[in-house]
C-alpha cells in the first residue's frame, strides 16, 4: 500500500437514519476522503448506484439505513439490504471482495455509530488495500 | 413470457475475453421482466465487467444499448449503428433474440449472456414458474387450464400417478401436483366428466422433436 494512501469511502444514507452534521467533526479526526450521498429513502439504493461508486474510485461503499421495521416508507431499508447483499455477492464474484461494501441499520439516536462503522471499514481497507479496479 | 437468467460473470468474462470493443445489448420485453436482460441488467453487467477487467489489467471498451425486442427486425434496425461500432455483441436476450441479431450481422460475433430457461408466468415480484412446454398441440381445454405436459413431472395424461403427498409432487416436494390441481379445478368448474375420456398418447411431431418449427400466416405475408 502506498504511504500516502488516503482511503476513499462513498457513504449512502437515508436522511432519516442519522444527522449528517456528525461527519463534520469526523472529517478532522479520521484521514479518509468521505463522499456522502443523501437519499430521501434507502429504497433509492440500486445495484448500479453501488457499482458506479466503485467505478468512480471508491475503496469502500457504506450504506446506512433506518432500523428494521422503522422505515418511514415501510420497506425501503429491506429493499436496500437485499440489493446491497446482492451487490456484495457480485463483488465477490468479480474479485473485488464483498467486504468493501456494507450496510448498517441505525437511528438518529445512534450518534456514535457512524464513526464506529467508518473505523471498522478503515480496518477492513487496511487489510484489503485500495480498490484494485482503479 | 420467456424466462431466463443471466449467466455467471465468470462464464461471461470467458466468452467476451477475446474482444476489445463489446456491446452489451439488452432486450426490453420478456428478459427485462425476469431481471435477466433489460436496461438495468445491461448497466449492472457492464459496470461489473468494467470493474472486473480493470482489476485484471485488461483493456476493453464496453458499450450499452437496449432495444424493445431483439426478435423483431424493426427493433433490431435501431441497434444497427451501435452494433457496427463494436467488434462483438453480448446479447442479453433469449436464445431467439441472440440468433435474430446474429443472422443480421454476419461479421460480428453475437454471444449469449443469458440462459433461456422456460415459458412461464410471473407469480409475484421475483418469482417465476414454468407453465408451457410449447408442445405445439395444446390440451389445456381438457385439463381445466392446467398443463400436465409441463407441470406433471411424469407428463401423465390420464390421471395422477398416486405418489403425490398432500397435493405436492413426489419428485419435487415444493412443486404442486398438477393432477391434484387439475382435479380440484375441474370439480370447481363442474367439468370432472372431462377427465373420464381416455386421452391417447401425445403426438410429439408438433413439438421440437421434429426439428425447428415454423409458423406461417399467409394472410399477413405480402
Amino acid at each position: 500500500m502506498e504511504p500516502n494512501y488516503k482511503p476513499k469511502i462513498a457513504l449512502f444514507h437515508c436522511i432519516n437514519s442519522f444527522n449528517e452534521g456528525l461527519f463534520l467533526p469526523l472529517n478532522g479526526r479520521v484521514d479518509v476522503a468521505l463522499n456522502v450521498i443523501r437519499l430521501a429513502c434507502s429504497s433509492m439504493i440500486k445495484d448500479i448506484v453501488l457499482l458506479k461508486a466503485f467505478e468512480a474510485g471508491a475503496d469502500a461503499v457504506l450504506v446506512m439505513v433506518c432500523p428494521e421495521g422503522q422505515c418511514r416508507y415501510v420497506e425501503g431499508n429491506i429493499r436496500a439490504k437485499k440489493r446491497t447483499q446482492w451487490v456484495k455477492s457480485l463483488l465477490d464474484e468479480i474479485g473485488l471482495d464483498g467486504r468493501r461494501l456494507s450496510i448498517s441499520h441505525m437511528s438518529l439516536q445512534d450518534t456514535d455509530a457512524p464513526e464506529q462503522i467508518i473505523q471498522e471499514t478503515l480496518a477492513v481497507l487496511n487489510d484489503l488495500g485500495p480498490n484494485p479496479a482503479v | 413470457m420467456i424466462v431466463g437468467e443471466q449467466k455467471p460473470i465468470a462464464e461471461i468474462k470467458a466468452i467476451v475475453k477475446p474482444y476489445k470493443k463489446l456491446l452489451i445489448l439488452g432486450c426490453g420485453t420478456c428478459v427485462k421482466t425476469c431481471f435477466a436482460g433489460g436496461e438495468d441488467e445491461v448497466a449492472v453487467l457492464a459496470s461489473a465487467l468494467r470493474l472486473s477487467f480493470k482489476k485484471d489489467g485488461k483493456a476493453i471498451d464496453i458499450a450499452e444499448y437496449t432495444i424493445e425486442r431483439q426478435c423483431e427486425n424493426e427493433f433490431i434496425q435501431e441497434a444497427a449503428k451501435v452494433i457496427a461500432q463494436n467488434d462483438s455483441v453480448l446479447s442479453l436476450a433469449c436464445g431467439a433474440g441472440v440468433q435474430a441479431i446474429a443472422r443480421r450481422f454476419a461479421k460480428i460475433p453475437v454471444l449469449p449472456g443469458v440462459n433461456t430457461t422456460f415459458l412461464g408466468v410471473l407469480e409475484r415480484q421475483g418469482f417465476f414458474t414454468e407453465e408451457c412446454t410449447g408442445c405445439g398441440n395444446c390440451v389445456l381445454g381438457i385439463f381445466g387450464g392446467i398443463c400436465p405436459i409441463t407441470r406433471c413431472a411424469k407428463k401423465l395424461l390420464n390421471g395422477p400417478c398416486g405418489g403425490s403427498q398432500k397435493g405436492y409432487c413426489e419428485i419435487k416436494a415444493e412443486t404442486e401436483c398438477a393432477w391434484h390441481l387439475i382435479i380440484d379445478r375441474s370439480k370447481s368448474l363442474g367439468q370432472l366428466n372431462n377427465l373420464t375420456t381416455y386421452v391417447p398418447p401425445k403426438d410429439w411431431r408438433s413439438s421440437n422433436s421434429g426439428g425447428p418449427r415454423r409458423l406461417v400466416r399467409e394472410d399477413h405475408i405480402i
